[in-house]
């Protein structure tokens, strides 16, 4: 089914010049991940130019985006298929859309909120209570940054812990 | 010169040495910095929302009349980009609406750029240098996106601040292919291979020394080199050190001060070879 009112979310957020697209494949192309993708970013940009809402959202996709920003400096439309993800991803927010990638940024966003800096051990922390399948890596890390003195316990706290939390709602309504 | 320096958020845990480093090199280079006034963080590759990224970063960049300097190329990128959408007046009156002090723009200097000026003055500062060594230099990717800081693709000003240090850059195939960081967290595998690739590449043309621009590159290469090396069962075994640990290194700085008893794979038989290298020319 058509949403048009998907795809104009997409467009205000992305730019106009996603309707430029002529699915060259540059960006797909230009990728580090695109082994990874299905469907690929290129194919992502079609459906949302076809307002395949559903399709687009649910795949694995834009949670494969290393923001490399590779495909934007590629386009010869200039459009920023980085900034397509970022619509994307944004777009499953608000929709409630769940995931331990979401869980992840999530997070990230919230510590940002709060404190107004992210600090790495307790954010790590809070992921694994999300997603106990990253307990490995986060164990192998630890153990590396630990006899290093790399481990900080403390939250870091900014002073203007009021402003940074009204940038983050005002600005992301 | 006096510049505001922007730690970043890794500067108290996994990028420490990246701000030791940092610090101690400005100060043997005679450039005073003055720790940017209640720093928050620049959203990193995680704010999707891009007037809320833009509003981390202006806040930043509000704090301050003075040139900003940072090591991170992700802080330096995103303080770039924001600055490019703040040029816009509509971004910039929703932003101001909501900041304490207003942005009315500002000067954004990664220490790669600020270095390279300083020893292209005085390049005697230079006590040992770095000959015959073999470095790879790799930037990642943020630190010449978005476009304005040399080619975006094919940059050199890395490769000329390691001839400036009298080492020998190497024609590094993937210096701007992206190392997988921004998402090792929740898809570990998928950005493990692309750090492999990089790291794969560097053994093959024999380096001796990876140079990064960006914590999470280092991250990938250095901290999770072991863990690549183990599931992969092949050994690696190739120092990765932050730009300004090997200006630091030329420059005659100890180990402690430039934080390289920090880094996982040890640089110091590297260091060592360097100084020995310098006795048997003497």
């Amino acid at each position: 089914m058509q949403d048009l009112e998907f795809r104009k979310e997409v467009l205000k957020r992305a730019g106009p010049e996603v309707l430029t697209c002529i699915q060259c494949g540059t960006c797909s192309a230009s990728c580090p991940t695109a082994h990874l993708m299905s469907p690929s970013i290129r194919k992502l940009i079609k459906l949302c130019l076809e307002g395949k809402k559903e399709e687009a959202l649910k795949s694995e996709t834009i949670w494969l985006c290393t923001s490399c920003q590779l495909c934007t400096i590629r386009c010869p439309r200039g459009i920023r298929p980085k900034a397509v993800v970022a619509a994307l991803k944004d777009i499953a927010e608000s929709e409630g859309i769940k995931g331990k990638d979401q869980a992840y940024e999530e997070l990230f966003l919230k510590q940002i909120k709060e404190h107004g800096r992210i600090s790495e051990l307790p954010l790590s922390g809070e992921f694994l209570l999300c997603y106990p399948q990253a307990a490995v890596q986060a164990m192998e890390m630890g153990l590396e940054m630990a006899p290093r003195g790399k481990i900080f316990f403390e939250k870091e706290k900014v002073k203007g812990r009021e402003e940074v939390k009204k940038i983050v709602e005002e600005l992301g309504k | 010169m006096k510049l505001a320096y922007f730690p970043g958020c890794v500067s108290k845990s996994t990028g420490k040495e990246m701000d030791v480093s940092t610090r101690a090199v400005c100060s043997a280079l005679g450039i005073a910095l003055e720790e940017l006034e209640d720093w928050n963080c620049c959203g990193a590759t995680h704010v999707a929302n891009e007037l809320v990224a833009t509003g981390l970063a202006a806040r930043n960049m509000a704090q301050t009349d003075l040139p900003i300097m940072t090591s991170c190329s992700i802080c330096y990128s995103n303080l770039r980009s924001a600055a490019q959408r703040m040029e816009d007046p509509e971004v910039k009156g929703k932003v101001n609406a909501v900041l304490t002090k207003k942005y009315s723009g500002a000067k954004v200097r990664h220490a790669l750029d600020v270095i390279q000026e300083a020893l292209d003055k005085n390049d005697e500062l230079i006590a040992v240098p770095l000959k015959d060594l073999k470095v790879a230099p790799y930037y990642g990717c943020l630190m010449t996106r978005p476009r304005g800081v040399d080619s975006p693709e094919f940059p050199t000003i890395l490769e000329k601040l390691i001839k400036t240090l009298k080492a020998e850059p190497l024609d590094f195939r993937l210096k701007t292919f992206c190392c997988g960081g921004p998402i090792f967290m929740p898809q570990e595998e998928a950005a493990e291979d692309i750090a492999y690739k990089i790291l794969e590449e560097a053994k093959k043309e024999g380096v001796d020394v990876i140079v990064t621009l960006c914590p999470l590159c280092h991250l990938m290469l250095d901290a999770k080199q072991k863990a690549i090396e183990n599931k992969r069962g092949e050994k690696i075994g190739i120092p990765v050190l932050y730009v300004t640990q090997l200006v630091g290194i030329a420059l005659g700085l100890g180990p402690e001060e430039l934080g390289l008893n920090m880094n996982v794979v040890s640089p110091m038989p590297m260091v060592e070879r360097v100084y020995e290298r310098m006795a048997e020319e003497a």
